[in-house]
């Protein structure tokens, strides 16, 4: 009933309840102002309606009946959090290509002049010097040099190409035992969110917890994630799910874990239950994935098999077509159908490249029957590099089709960075703590407290002279 | 919706701008330490692919330079040889007019022509002989030790040349096929002067042989000149190479180098920038609102 000295009390009181929740949350954001992937929190207030006045003693019109916390709110948004983590899983895929190929591109060294096509260009030369001074040891000696250091090379970039991409397998399965840990965690996140919330406690700490988990998986699978009802959400890569309810699947890397074996039998990602292979679009996995791949006829595989394929048609090619000049020639001890280069029936080719002759006289200079002192093969061999068909043609251009590849993924890398930090930059534009706003908010929800008080204090005195003054006028 | 601003906010893009600022100013840092504009090939995929066919063909320009350079030497001590063997003729030939003048000549005086024809005919033979660098030049591809044994035979690989490579299709000869021009065995210049001698001994007319002789000496003077345009063809080439190694070398270091007064003046500019962005950075994100509430 209104007029209530006693329930205006009341009135005060739930005033001072509210500011002190207000507070509370308050100190609560102050305390997570740095804390990643915190979501500001406010107290949801509602006002407490007068009764209603029925019957024939109704009076006047009454004030309401104090304030209510009604809960406290998440001022999150899934839009933006999804907006976020696609973007993230689009910026991880690429991050990945594009340091895979900057790598590769290192490795190769070009365009210093020290790299292979610098030792290519000095190898033609020799056979020059050697051709301008047929029996002479000095040219042949030099020659044979020139020869080591460049199957050296290949044989050197072939390893690190090799290498790098079983570290690229490393990381991929280092990468999919992160996403399992990571989707059994938001399983059980989801467990205890929903257990939580069903008895109505607070459950923003844990859903704060568990966006932090999935911007993670978003990144590493390109995961995208629905929000159910009962306050779990659903995990799913490529339309198939990785965590629904409590229950999360799990990933397995299969293939070959060497580069050679991985032409019959490529790096994937499947489904440990054994539904088949996951398919992946975005995110750091498909990254891996895509540097892995095999080589192929056309050249537009993987870019570390399709490095290694290079480096063994370079190797291959050398060989043949010095080969095919050498064998017509006679060396300084007249033998003949001599080869240069020699190559190992087995394993790829840039690792098999060998130079025959281990010194001068094995070395076929002169052409047959035209004098011991003819140098012609010499120089045939050293214009094997200025045609149209030279391995010096056939490897810059492949070099060049890297570096363009790479060129592209930088760029693509630098532009979906971007796009990622404009993505997360609305959604903590939305979520982030504000200190001055939470300074403001504390002033306001203080000034709401001394308000209720001095209402308390008010009635106080009302009750007071209602009490303890009431009828003793003239007793005095 | 409106951009609202927080402490993080601010925090995360004045990081990002600082770090993206930074990140130019490492880039011309690096380009103007190495004063290379291409580094790696994706920094100009383009420019990279003009630069490995420049690097290619300056590579075969300077082996083409060296290869004219040798084949100069060739030629110059061939020529050198002509020129010596043409004198040393034309003594045999004034010797031989002296001895067909039989009615001046006294037993003595044959017996001197005879000997110094022997000895011009040495000379002829050490001139036919000539090595440069360990190989005779009149042999073609021989790697014997001399173009001539003493019995005159000779010792060359017949119809071989040896060739000097100037361009991708461009040879040039630089020996001289000794037996073409000196004869070979019994039909030498050395078996004519031989044979002058021993009839000059013998006091017989001599004058019949000039004839051989000047045919031998038009053989040298030809020599002489197809030697003189080889070597006319290896002075231009080293030209046009040398002119076209300066081209290759301009359009190298235009593509590869970096242009410095450009790079240094971007630095500076970006410099300035950078350490625009840390004060206003610095500045900006200071003041809150405690700073004002008592």
């Amino acid at each position: 009933m209104s007029g209530n000295l006693l329930g205006s009390l009341n009135t005060a009181f739930s005033g001072l309840a509210a500011a002190q929740a207000g507070i509370e949350v308050t100190g609560d954001n102050i305390a997570n102002a740095t804390t990643p992937g915190y979501v500001r929190q406010q107290v949801d207030l509602e006002a407490v309606g007068g009764p209603a006045q029925v019957g024939p003693f109704a009076q006047s019109a009454a004030a309401g009946q104090g304030v209510r916390v009604a809960g406290i709110v998440q001022l999150g948004s899934s839009l933006l959090d999804a907006q976020a983590r696609s973007a993230g899983a689009a910026a991880g895929y690429s991050s990945v290509t594009a340091s895979g190929l900057s790598a590769l591109e290192s490795t190769l060294g070009e365009p210093s002049g020290d790299a292979i096509s610098g030792s290519l260009s000095k190898f033609w030369s020799a056979w020059q010097d050697v051709s301008n001074q047929p029996g002479a040891p000095a040219p042949v000696a030099a020659l044979l040099g020139k020869a080591g250091s460049l199957v050296g090379q290949i044989a050197t970039a072939y390893r690190s190409v090799q290498s790098q991409w079983s570290q690229t397998q490393q990381d991929l399965a280092t990468t999919a035992a992160q996403v399992n840990s990571d989707a059994s965690k938001v399983a059980e996140l989801n467990g205890q969110i929903r257990s939580v919330a069903a008895s109505g406690g607070d459950v923003n700490a844990l859903i704060t917890q568990r966006s932090t988990l999935l911007t993670e998986l978003a990144s590493l699978s390109g995961a995208s994630v629905v929000n159910n009802a009962d306050q779990t959400v659903t995990v799913s890569i490529g339309g198939a799910n990785l965590v629904q309810g409590t229950v999360a699947r799990s990933l397995s890397v299969t293939g070959s874990t060497t580069l050679e074996g991985a032409a019959g039998s490529p790096a994937g990602v499947q489904w440990s239950d054994g539904v088949g292979p996951v398919s992946l679009s975005s995110g750091k996995l498909a990254g891996d994935l895509a540097l892995l791949a095999p080589a192929t006829a056309s050249g537009n595989g993987g870019a570390i098999a399709e490095t290694a394929a290079k480096l063994n048609t370079l190797a291959t090619s050398l060989a043949q077509q010095v080969n095919a000049v050498s064998v017509t020639g006679t060396t300084s001890t007249g033998a003949t159908n001599v080869a240069f280069f020699g190559m190992s029936a087995s394993g790829p080719a840039a690792l098999g490249l060998s130079v025959l002759p281990t010194d001068p006289s094995g070395v076929a200079v002169a052409a047959a029957g035209a004098g011991a002192a003819d140098g012609s093969i010499a120089d045939a061999i050293g214009q094997l590099g200025t045609g149209a068909g030279s391995p010096d043609v056939a490897w810059s251009t492949g070099v060049i089709a890297l570096g363009t590849a790479t060129s592209n993924a930088t760029q693509q890398s630098t532009l979906d960075q971007s796009a990622q930090a404009a993505a997360t930059g609305a959604q903590s534009s939305q979520e982030s703590v504000s200190l001055d706003e939470e300074n403001m908010n504390l002033i306001a929800y203080q000034h709401a407290y001394q308000g209720s008080a001095r209402v308390m204090t008010a009635l106080d005195s009302i009750l007071d002279q209602l009490i303890n003054h009431t009828g003793l006028v003239g007793l005095g | 919706m409106s951009f609202r601003v927080t402490e993080s906010t601010q925090l995360a893009s004045a990081q990002r701008n600082l770090q993206l600022s930074a990140q130019r100013l490492d880039q011309l840092d690096q380009q103007v330490a190495s004063g290379l504009a291409i580094s790696k090939t994706s920094d100009d995929p383009a420019g990279a692919a003009t630069l490995l066919d420049l690097q290619r063909q300056l590579a075969q320009n300077t082996q083409y330079q060296r290869n004219a350079g040798d084949g100069t030497a060739w030629l110059g001590t061939a020529g050198t040889a002509l020129s010596s063997m043409n004198d040393t003729l034309n003594q045999v030939r004034d010797l031989t007019v002296q001895a067909a003048n039989t009615a001046t000549q006294t037993p003595s005086s044959r017996a001197a022509i005879a000997t110094q024809l022997q000895s011009l005919k040495q000379t002829l033979l050490t001139l036919a002989n000539t090595q440069y660098q360990g190989r005779s030049v009149f042999a073609g591809t021989s790697d014997a030790g001399s173009a001539y044994n003493p019995d005159y035979s000779f010792n060359g690989t017949a119809g071989s040349s040896v060739n000097r490579r100037v361009g991708t299709d461009t040879t040039v000869r630089v020996d001289v096929d000794g037996s073409s021009v000196l004869g070979a065995g019994p039909t030498s210049v050395f078996a004519l002067i031989d044979s002058i001698a021993s009839t000059v001994s013998s006091g017989g007319n001599v004058g019949g042989q000039l004839t051989a002789i000047d045919a031998v000496a038009s053989n040298i003077r030809g020599a002489e000149a197809t030697v003189g345009s080889a070597q006319n063809q290896l002075t231009g080439a080293t030209a046009a190479l040398t002119t076209q190694a300066a081209t290759l070398q301009t359009t190298q270091n235009g593509i590869q180098n970096v242009d410095a007064a450009h790079a240094i003046l971007e630095m500076q500019t970006q410099q300035v920038a950078y350490q625009t962005a840390l004060a206003v950075t610095a500045k900006s994100i200071q003041p809150t609102l405690m700073d004002y509430l008592r």
